[in-house]
């Protein structure tokens, strides 16, 4: 349990700020991507006596972050569509005055681009685009094959582009 | 991280979140999980409604025979005069 608790503190220490910034590009507000990180962090310490080494760490932890992410991101449709709100709306709100964010104009207009895509094609483009990862990084963690995020990519990329073009 | 984030932090808040997130150990020792025991003893009285549900539909739906009828007509001490009564009202 010591040795259990002591490896749980060194990945707190090593991934928790990284985790963070994976978290964050997604969600977009802080307070979404802190209190998201309490959860990983829990699951993190449950399913540790099962992680067996089989994959890497850094796949392992943000497989758990990835997966925990799209659930709240599903979650939070879900809740968007009950209250009769629409998805442009969310993305639009996601946009308020965050005083978390330096951004200029374009880095909003992008911040919001990104907001409005689909799950799945928000989570490969910001995995691209903020963390540099590349395609076999991605696939191991989504279970992905490459083929199809080249391919989820490439239309959130001529998504953003259109909707940076619509918003000048 | 190769492009720069548009995004910040409240000041010292990695420390304070590594700081948070360290106690995760400590706090789930004191916790009891109730959810498999308490999924065990819905599924036994889940069990156990379908048991006799099953058990009373079986009795149920078999229709009493005429001689069965008879001996309990005897056996509850129904008087003739009921027994007419509620045959003219029948």
């Amino acid at each position: 349990m010591q040795e259990q608790e002591r490896f749980f503190n060194e990945l707190v220490q090593k991934y928790s700020e990284p985790l963070y910034w994976h978290v964050r590009t997604m969600v977009g507000s802080h307070e979404d991507a802190d209190d998201l990180l309490q959860d990983i962090f829990i699951k993190v310490w449950k399913a540790l006596p099962g992680f067996r080494g089989d994959s890497d760490v850094f796949t392992w932890l943000w497989r758990i972050a990835t997966n925990e992410t799209v659930s709240h991101l599903r979650k939070a449709r879900v809740r968007a569509a009950l209250s009769f709100s629409r998805i442009d709306e969310q993305a639009e709100r996601i946009s308020d005055p965050d005083p978390y964010f330096d951004g200029d104009a374009a880095m909003t207009a992008l911040r919001k681009a990104i907001a409005a895509l689909p799950d799945k094609q928000r989570l490969v483009f910001t995995m691209r685009y903020y963390e540099d990862l590349s395609y076999e990084q991605i696939s191991a963690i989504t279970g992905t094959s490459e083929g199809a995020l080249k391919a989820s990519y490439h239309i959130a990329f001529e998504k953003i582009k259109h909707l940076l073009l619509e918003s000048d | 991280m190769k492009t720069k984030l548009p995004y910040s932090t409240p000041s010292g808040y990695f420390d304070s979140l590594k700081s948070r997130l360290s106690e995760i150990p400590d706090k789930s020792k004191g916790r009891f999980n109730f959810v498999p025991y308490f999924a065990l003893a819905v599924s036994f009285a889940l069990l156990v409604m379908l048991g006799n549900f099953i058990l009373t539909k079986s009795t149920a739906s078999q229709p009493a025979s005429d001689q069965e009828i008879i001996e309990y007509l005897i056996d509850s001490g129904t008087t003739l005069a009921q027994l007419e009564e509620a045959v003219y009202n029948y």
